[in-house]
């Protein structure tokens, strides 16, 4: 499979890296329309997900959102700095605005999300 | 995330031109909570709009989903007082002389687009509603960072909230925030909650103590009841709805899901998360 984003309908994006581990973060699409963020809340290294499941929650000034998981597995690094410093979803969405890596259960579930050209056409772009 | 599902077509069109509308008895916190809660599963599952109106009893306080509770200990006025932590976000409410809505709508329909859509519905109809009985209320555009961080809901002005202009507002910031509301995301479905005070609660003191829209009202503009009507009966127009005011209760009390949601809201995981 090639090392490119996939989109959960969720707006979260998902992307398998060279050591077998997928990175987690959420769309620029997202961030954009939750406007001013002021707090976000993560789940804990050895944590579980569960693709569809709510595994943390993140607040704008007017809205808090559930972070749904694109892929099942066992959390192994979070971006602990993220919460402090939530301008950075907003320059960096895709890198440095990454938000967990799981160990992924099935690997091949990635293949059910949106990949970027049916993520653009969802977003209407 | 909770936003919207753009590909997600209008399957019933025949519940969509329809707003639904309980007048629930008062109740205890956690019971309010998952009372909501289940309105918004069961918005999602039948793709309609619902809306509940709801008192509190006992008068409670309830918390932001990310307040510290730390800080409700360290307000000395909130001593007692029953509390509970909201699924929304938002600053610390002081209920009993207020009247509380959740209104779910799901995904699919234009108003969960983007969050100030629904604020500006649901708080837009009763700006008007309350300019016809000669009340200068409007809604904040923006706000000061610090505006948005006070303990109390009412203390904080962010965007969408209802002010009136009137002499009873104290001299911090020019006007009285009437009604405040704040958002969950949820997935497949939007639940809004908003508090609209209807009086000034005799059991508060302090920064925590605000008047409300029948200490606001001239005595020739109506009651709080007429008021109520009016923003409903507008809040339907603007969806272009029919308006149906449901008999009886939102919910069954002893309902299985609702004791279940209600535990989750009662337990002191909930409520000291944070």
């Amino acid at each position: 499979m090639e090392k490119s984003r996939r989109y959960a309908k969720s707006h979260e994006w998902a992307r398998l890296e060279d050591d077998g581990s997928v990175t987690i973060g959420i769309s620029a699409y997202a961030v954009e329309a939750l406007t001013d963020l002021v707090f976000m809340q993560l789940p804990d290294v050895g944590s579980t997900v569960t693709a569809g499941e709510s595994f943390g929650e993140i607040e704008s000034v007017k809205a808090v959102s559930d972070l749904y998981a694109p892929i099942s597995g066992k959390v192994i690094s979070v971006n602990a700095e993220l919460p402090s410093q939530l301008e950075t979803l907003n320059n960096d969405p895709y890198d440095s605005g990454w938000i967990i890596s799981v160990q992924p259960v099935a690997v091949e579930q990635l293949d059910a999300l949106f990949d970027q050209e049916a993520y653009d056409k969802l977003i209407g772009g | 995330m909770g936003l919207p599902r753009h590909t997600f077509p209008y399957s019933d069109l025949s519940q969509r031109s329809v707003l639904r509308v309980w007048r629930d008895p008062s109740a205890a916190g956690g019971l309010n909570m998952a009372a909501d809660e289940a309105l918004a599963r069961r918005s999602e599952e039948t793709n309609s709009v619902l809306m509940r109106l709801y008192g509190w009893q006992p008068h409670t306080v309830s918390l932001g989903c990310f307040q510290k509770i730390e800080d409700f200990f360290s307000e000395r006025f909130l001593a007692h007082w029953p509390v509970v932590r909201r699924p929304s976000g938002g600053g610390a409410i002081i209920h009993g002389t207020d009247v509380t809505y959740g209104l779910a709508v799901p995904s699919s329909h234009k108003w969960s687009k983007r969050t100030e859509d629904l604020y500006s519905a649901v708080h837009g109809a009763l700006v008007q509603e309350l300019n016809d009985r000669d009340l200068k209320a409007g809604m904040v555009k923006a706000a000061r960072r610090e505006q948005e961080q006070n303990f109390y809901c009412f203390n904080r002005r962010a965007f969408g909230d209802l002010v009136v202009e009137h002499p009873l507002a104290s001299s911090d910031c020019g006007n009285c925030k009437i009604l405040g509301s704040a958002q969950r995301r949820l997935s497949g479905v939007v639940l809004q909650h908003g508090t609209l005070l209807l009086h000034r609660n005799p059991q508060m003191h302090g920064e925590g103590s605000h008047p409300g829209l029948g200490d606001l009202l001239q005595s020739d503009a109506g009651s709080v009841s007429d008021v109520i009507e009016g923003w409903l009966q507008r809040l339907a127009d603007q969806l272009g709805s029919r308006l149906i005011q449901e008999p009886g209760c939102s919910y069954t009390k002893d309902n299985e899901d609702i004791m279940t949601r209600m535990n989750r809201y009662e337990t002191g995981a909930w409520l000291n998360r944070r």
